[in-house]
């Protein structure tokens, strides 16, 4: 086992890997950190997760766009690659489930993506359904998942109607069913009014949405 | 809403010709923005918007006529250039889609750049369509035609996806820029195109370039790889005689106003902006050219007439201060399933307000 000391400076170095977009580093420091002993999930918790944290910050103060939100993304995919079958505790039981996905008729999925890049970084389990999903396919992967939220996309004016009609199917087979949607023609306003519990401006807001939905939900 | 409208005393053609020699207007123009609405409207599929040129043509007619709008038809999307240079697209279909869909880019990875050829301009993809269109438009006697290219950063988006070239701007900035020659050049000879079949003087060349919002890119990438670019194209644009580029520039686009700003758009050009920018501010930014906007589509689609009213007042109220001229129009595509009540608001808003006599 590594002194506390020397667990914090690979954790901050791994965390400084994702905030600098870079790749290869994090893939050092990550198998650094096994190397040495360090938790592998507190690993994940304190360096990738935060880290993303700040980046989703970073990015709805727009001091990062999509081209950095992206890279940092693959350095926190290519450390979690290393760290992942390395974590010892079974967190399956209490980490939240989210089903997403760009409606039908629209295949813009780099805001959906990235949302869903925040919300595997928090350590939610991602049902990502991909692009130009069917209305019913959201319903069938709900009924088997049982997400905690459902999180629909959509960037068209046209392709958005799907999602009043989607949130219609889901709670007519479960009254409580969470949605959040998001996507550029979408206000809080218009996602209010087609249904939607929740809404995000942005991908670095969505987890605190999230977060805010189901807190709201367990009082 | 009651709509009761005055009656217009400039027919829309002569009213094109007021606007670009700087002339007076009887009213403020407005541009429906219409892509699959004028098709839904008039009880076609939104896919024939794209693929069947004279059914497209005759519905943008009878909708700009039934509303009194400054349509000139065209064929626009945010995909082209995808399937030009030898993507798969998709047609929409089905009840939600609204534009074609690019399934397949034809640039994985930036080997696959070098082989790339520069499209047919004749036959590439849905060019035929597009000048099929035009030519219709040029037998009607329409003073103008109205040619799309797009930039060239949208264009490169559409050939290799968002994602990549995203990534390319930070981590292969030499592949970013290969591919932007090669779209600006392609877009260069576009416009050659246009203007050789139809006379530069008439063409009004239709720059769209939503990729370039900052919901996407920095002010500062935008500067190292969208202004250069549009720059070299607008320069050969107005070099081949074209008079008028309409920028159509949606989305967040506030911090890249001053470099866009800096782009020839020829005299007068005509710049459409989206909701998130507001009108004075384009005004200050392109003083001697025609802006164009901006009631927020999501709010025609969603809103009620007497929403749509005001927002379309104060638009109007706005625009209408501006010297180099203004028209009316929604800040993007007219959703095409738009209920017509809110459409006629917006003309209402205009009998209302934006007479200059």
């Amino acid at each position: 086992m590594p002194s506390v000391e020397r667990s914090q400076e690979l954790i901050k170095s791994l965390f400084e890997s994702v905030i600098n977009m870079d790749e290869d580093a994090a893939r050092v420091i990550s198998n650094a950190i096994l190397n040495e002993g360090v938790d592998a999930y507190s690993a994940i918790t304190r360096g990738l997760t935060a880290a993303m944290e700040k980046v989703g910050v970073l990015y709805a103060n727009h001091e990062y766009f999509v081209p950095e939100l992206l890279l940092c993304s693959d350095a926190l995919y290519a450390s979690l690659e290393i760290l992942k079958p390395h974590v010892k505790i079974d967190t399956s039981a209490f980490r939240k489930k989210i089903i997403l996905g760009t409606v039908e008729g629209d295949i813009h999925d780099i805001g959906k993506n990235l949302v869903k890049i925040m919300f595997e970084a928090a350590g939610w389990e991602v049902y990502d359904l991909g692009n130009d999903v069917r209305i019913s396919r959201f319903v069938e992967e709900q009924k088997r998942v049982k997400a905690d939220l459902v999180g629909l996309s959509a960037l068209m004016s046209t392709s958005m109607l799907a999602i009043p009609k989607i949130i219609e199917l889901l709670r007519a087979e479960d009254k409580g069913v969470m949605v959040m949607a998001g996507g550029a023609p979408l206000n809080r306003d218009i996602a209010a009014k087609y249904g939607a519990n929740g809404y995000a401006a942005n991908a670095g807001e969505a987890v605190q949405e999230a977060f805010r939905l189901l807190e709201a939900k367990s009082k | 809403m009651d709509v009761n409208l005055k009656k217009d005393r400039m027919a829309k053609n002569e009213r094109w010709v007021a606007l670009l020699n700087r002339r007076p207007l009887d009213r403020v123009p407005v541009c429906g923005f219409t892509g699959g609405f004028s098709l839904v409207h008039t009880g076609l599929s939104i896919a024939d918007f794209y693929n069947e040129p004279r059914k497209s043509y005759e519905s943008q007619m009878r909708v700009a006529e039934k509303f009194g709008f400054q349509e000139i038809p065209r064929i626009a999307y945010a995909g082209f250039g995808g399937w030009e240079f030898g993507g798969e697209i998709k047609w929409p279909s089905g009840a939600f889609a609204q534009a074609p869909m690019i399934l397949k880019y034809r640039v994985q990875k930036a080997d696959d750049i070098s082989g790339l050829s520069m499209p047919d301009i004749k036959t590439a993809g849905i060019i035929p369509n597009i000048m099929q269109i035009c030519r219709l438009v040029d037998e009607s006697g329409s003073p103008y035609i109205w040619g799309l290219i797009c930039g060239p950063f949208t264009i490169a988006g559409n050939i290799c996806g968002m994602n990549t070239l995203a990534r390319w701007l930070i981590r292969n900035p030499e592949a970013a820029h290969r591919l932007m020659t090669l779209a600006t050049e392609f877009m260069i000879d576009l416009a050659q195109y246009y203007a050789d079949s139809f006379g530069a003087p008439r063409v009004i060349l239709d720059i769209g370039d939503p990729s370039t919002s900052n919901q996407v890119i920095s002010p500062k990438q935008f500067e190292n790889f969208v202004l250069p670019y549009a720059t070299k194209l607008a320069d050969r644009v107005l070099g081949t005689g074209i008079k008028h580029i309409f920028l159509h520039a949606c989305g967040e686009q506030n911090a890249n106003l001053p470099s866009w700003s800096n782009v020839p758009l020829g005299d007068p050009g005509i710049v459409s902006v989206g909701h998130e920018v507001d009108l004075d501010i384009a005004s200050k930014y392109f003083p001697g050219h025609v802006i164009m906007g901006n009631i927020e589509p999501a709010l025609i689609q969603t809103g009620t007439p007497d929403r749509i009213y005001e927002a379309a007042r104060v638009c109007i109220i706005k625009g209408r201060k501006h010297l180099g001229g203004f028209i009316l129009s929604p800040g993007c595509e007219l959703p095409p399933l738009a209920p017509e009540p809110n459409v006629w608001a917006i003309m209402q808003a205009v009998s209302d307000y934006g007479w200059y006599e």
